[in-house]
């Protein structure tokens, strides 16, 4: 399936981009590997991921077309 | 909610108290403004704060806060909140809530309820921008 990853705050800044399409994805395990072997360097940050506007708190099940966001501590106001 | 690019201006303060006023049943408006701090971090000056926002989920967790408020509060009758995007210079304000109710207890009491789940749970980001134009991305204490 078809997944788009985007990123937000500093992430973007260490990923050098703010989405990027993976394809041919099997789980959301298959998907957090391939991110990581991307950008190793996002691994030294804190953040928590979002599938579809969603803020999951354990491995969701993903279907053709998701939306992964990965979030850094937020700073509104 | 309402993101908007650059600060809020006294023009859009200023439309939403009237727009606030056309509600007849209520007697009280608290209104927070967010302005930014013109910082001295390692005797560098903060000139003003570059904001980013996950602009979809922030519209979906703002309706959440209003919906959370609302059945907190039940003497509130409206809450505008209008955040900013993009550059916001030091003295300038980047947040507007105004949460409308019968009573001041409540109103005053629901706006500072709001500000803080503004700040925890919508996906904005900041990064402060010095004099030398060196930028860092600042988290919320």
């Amino acid at each position: 399936m078809e997944i788009s990853v985007l990123f937000f705050g500093v992430l973007a800044e260490v990923t050098g981009t703010q989405r990027k399409h993976y394809l041919s994805i099997k789980s959301f395990g298959d998907l957090k590997h391939r991110i990581e072997d991307d950008f190793p360097e996002i691994m030294h940050y804190n953040f928590r991921i979002a599938v579809n506007n969603k803020i999951i708190n354990e491995e969701p099940l993903l279907t053709h077309g998701d939306e992964i966001a990965y979030l850094p501590p937020f700073a509104g106001g | 909610m309402r993101l908007i690019d650059g600060p809020v201006s006294p023009g859009t303060i200023s439309e939403a108290v009237t727009k606030g006023r056309k509600n007849s049943d209520c007697g009280a408006h608290s209104l927070f403004l967010g302005q930014v701090r013109g910082d001295l971090i390692e005797e560098k000056q903060v000139k003003a704060i570059e904001y980013s926002a996950y602009e979809e989920m922030v519209i979906m967790e703002a309706d959440k806060i209003n919906k959370s408020i609302l059945s907190e509060f039940d003497d509130v009758k409206t809450i505008e909140i209008i955040h900013s995007k993009g550059l916001v210079r030091a003295g300038e304000i980047s947040l507007l809530v105004m949460v409308s109710a019968g009573h001041r207890d409540q109103a005053s009491k629901a706006c500072a309820k709001a500000v803080e789940l503004i700040k925890d749970k919508l996906p904005i980001w900041k990064k402060e921008v010095f004099e030398d134009d060196s930028r860092q991305w600042k988290q919320n204490e």
